[in-house]
């Protein structure tokens, strides 16, 4: 029977619509946030670029979840570090989130403020106890009530240096800076006496070494950014000297972390930051390094070093809340912290557990020396990130600061052009 | 008259033997039939690119952000553009990327095909050498060029050993372009040479014997024989290369870095859609107004290369 040109153009309409529904935004009518039910349920748990080197961790911790807790399956999935916010971007609009994704606060913000994260106010508050205050606080989002990730792991870093450039410099070696002034001094020195052949830095200065100089990043009310202010000014101006010295890699306004991490590897920069990873990178791949290695902790002027905070978030579209926070909290509790941070240089932010003697006895060796000495310096941390500090804030800062360096602007007109793109994108984030 | 007679009548059918089932007659296909062949086609194109194309038009009048619907907004984000510093730097490096690797990319190849064409022992080598930055990864070529090119790359020292001294190629604004360019270049030689080796075969040989015979140098034989002949595919490659020269994202992403340059200042359109759109926080109404704008510039390019050709026709 052949078919009439109405029916085909129905037929052809609904080929076209039928699979675009899918692009719409599912999982709706999810978890209601209310934790009290019966733990059961097939989970997804996601992390971060984590399954290379910590496999038999994870699947061990998620067999003895399931042995716990019986009628649950935990589906892990693990993303490469790169694109790791893209990936949860196109998750959360297209409603496939995992039930427990691992985020920082700055990838927890916009999901929370988009309603994709529980409040453990409201769905957990009884473990709040369990967490260091400062890691709890540390997943609260400014402007929003209420608590968004469980705390995880904490981590912070040393400052790396290579012994043998401080010596040719006639710095030195078992002196390394601590403050910026001494930095700044150092840098100028090593230039100079390397004829601008070697950079002490090779990265511009992030928002992070805006508030470890000492400037105020953002007002009380987190509703405006204020790293523009006498501190922030002279932090840029003094990067301008070095920059200009050759102190500061000329090559730094395009750097990455990696592109610095590699210079630092060949000698072209004597100070990078790091991890206690970082020591068994530097033993295989630059072993001449690695024999005049020098640690040293963070650069600060405020007494207190950067922290880095990763939490682990549930979605508030999980079909199953309660086994998706009993999950989230049992990859958080103060046992499986300990567990995991006796497999990698991490923290736990679980209360007391840095009094371990894990954390605080050396035992002559490097790697222990960097965990003690980062264990005590994590009891005063600050998270220097705000929390609204969105990547094309970053990108504004950046390019902003490079035309400083550029001297194509002063360091005020810079920080205050700055600051007007990043109070632009705040308001417009919402 | 006759003949069509006797093409209509049927052979008589030997005595004795049974009649012949009639000739199963060959339907006549329904009118739906092309719709059903293009139809798998049709789908994916719907999907894939009618879609996104509506959509992002719509989100070019929203404020929609990655995880916020967004409210129509008109011509807010158009305005927006026109006092967007980045947006006028983001055009400025696409138009310089046009201009700076168009002329090269349609010339250069047919030079290259010119002297590849030759059929000498050896040739096959060198066309396949010419050839491989095609099929090689951008990234890799990327990362490469990268190394070739920094400070203490390879060049670099080549060019401290003859006492030049060191070249900032990718720390100076507009050296890094030209890195950028010189990458485009000579990744998308061997593409074009391709193409210009086809256009050439069909080149009568007489018409460069009649030339010889009236005394035509080589460089003569060129410009009055092999350019007029393949004239329709230069256009096509100018057409083709331009296209790709004002989308540029690989080239300069990974030689200038994720924020295009110093203070990035070589940033071009692409760029700016990926970095403005994308992420969590991601503007995806303001990174479609670029698209669109993206879309009509590609639009304008092929329209006065079509009309170039057009012209020169007549």
């Amino acid at each position: 029977m052949p078919m009439s040109r109405r029916t085909l153009a129905a037929l052809a309409l609904a080929a076209l619509v039928l699979p675009l529904s899918a692009c719409g935004s599912g999982g709706d009518g999810g978890g209601s946030g209310d934790a009290s039910g019966k733990v059961e349920g097939d989970i997804t748990f996601q992390t971060w670029n984590l399954r290379a080197n910590y496999k038999d961790y994870f699947e061990d911790l998620i067999a003895d979840f399931e042995k716990k807790y019986p009628g649950t399956h935990v589906k892990w999935v693990d993303q490469p570090a790169e694109g790791y916010a893209d990936k949860i971007s196109a998750d959360a609009a297209a409603g496939t989130l995992p039930d427990v994704v691992n985020v920082s606060p700055d990838l927890l913000a916009p999901l929370a403020k988009a309603g994709l994260a529980t409040d453990l106010d409201k769905a957990a508050a009884q473990y709040e106890k369990e967490y260091l205050p400062g890691a709890w606080d540390g997943q609260r989002i400014p402007g929003l009530p209420g608590t968004y990730a469980f705390p995880w792991y904490l981590n912070t870093g040393p400052m790396f240096y290579n012994k043998e450039l401080f010596e040719k410099a006639g710095l030195d070696p078992d002196k390394p800076p601590t403050t910026y002034d001494a930095l700044f001094a150092d840098a100028l020195q090593m230039a100079k006496k390397s004829k601008g052949k070697v950079a002490t830095l090779g990265n511009v200065p992030t928002i992070e070494d805006f508030g470890r100089y000492g400037a105020s990043l953002m007002n009380k009310d987190g509703t405006a950014f204020t790293f523009n202010d006498a501190k922030g000014v002279e932090l840029l101006t003094k990067y301008k000297q070095l920059y200009d010295a050759k102190a500061l890699d000329p090559q730094a306004l395009t750097a990455t972390p990696e592109s610095t991490g590699k210079k630092f590897l060949t000698g072209a920069v004597a100070m990078n930051p790091g991890s206690a990873l970082d020591l068994e990178n530097f033993k295989k791949q630059a072993p001449s390094l690695y024999k005049n290695i020098g640690i040293t902790d963070q650069i600060t002027n405020t007494g207190h070093v950067n922290m880095y905070v990763m939490g682990l978030m549930v979605n508030a579209g999980t079909k199953h809340t309660p086994a998706a926070i009993a999950f989230a909290h049992f990859v958080t509790d103060a046992e499986n912290q300990m567990a995991f941070a006796k497999k990698v240089a991490i923290f736990p932010s679980t209360a007391g557990s840095l009094d371990d003697p894990y954390f605080t006895k050396e035992d002559g060796t490097d790697v222990t020396r960097v965990r003690v000495a980062a264990a005590k310096s994590l009891k005063t941390a600050v998270n220097y990130t705000p929390v609204l500090f969105s990547d094309q804030m970053k990108t504004a800062l950046r390019n902003e600061v490079a035309k400083a360096l550029q001297g194509k602007e002063s360091p005020k007109a810079a920080l205050d052009n700055a600051v007007k793109a990043c109070d632009r994108l705040l308001k417009q984030q919402g | 008259m006759a003949s069509s007679t006797v093409s209509r009548t049927h052979p008589p059918r030997p005595a004795g033997r049974p009649a012949a089932r009639p000739a199963r007659r060959v339907r006549r296909h329904l009118p739906t039939s092309p719709w059903l062949f293009a139809a798998p086609g049709l789908l994916v194109t719907a999907v894939f690119v009618l879609y996104p194309f509506v959509s992002t038009v719509i989100d070019a009048f929203t404020d929609r952000r990655t995880l916020v619907p967004g409210h129509f907004v008109g011509l807010a984000n158009f305005r927006e553009l026109l006092h967007d510093d980045m947006f006028w730097t983001g055009l400025r490096n696409s138009v310089l990327y046009v201009a700076g690797t168009v002329p090269a990319l349609v010339v250069l190849p047919l030079l290259l095909a010119l002297l590849v064409r030759k059929n000498i022992p050896g040739i096959t080598f060198f066309r396949s050498a010419f050839y491989t930055p095609v099929v090689a990864s951008i990234v890799v070529v990327g990362l490469i060029w990268v190394w070739l090119l920094d400070e203490r790359g390879l060049v670099n020292s080549l060019l401290q050993t003859i006492g030049v001294g060191r070249i900032g190629f990718l720390s100076d604004q507009w050296l890094l372009l030209v890195s950028a360019m010189a990458v485009t270049v000579w990744k998308g030689l061997g593409y074009y040479m391709i193409i210009y080796l086809a256009a050439l075969a069909g080149v009568p040989r007489e018409l460069h014997e009649a030339a010889a015979v009236d005394g035509a140098g080589a460089v003569r034989r060129f410009l009055t024989v092999t350019v007029p002949a393949v004239r329709s595919t230069m256009i096509l490659v100018a057409a083709l290369s331009s296209v790709a020269a004002f989308k540029v994202f690989s080239e300069v992403y990974l030689m200038a870095g994720p924020d295009g340059g110093p203070a990035g200042e070589d940033t071009t359109l692409v760029m700016l859609v990926q970095r403005t759109g994308t992420g969590l926080t991601g503007r995806v109404g303001y990174a479609s107004a670029i698209s669109l704008v993206v879309f009509a510039v590609t639009v304008i390019l092929m329209l006065l290369v079509l009309r170039a050709d057009r012209r020169e026709d007549v």
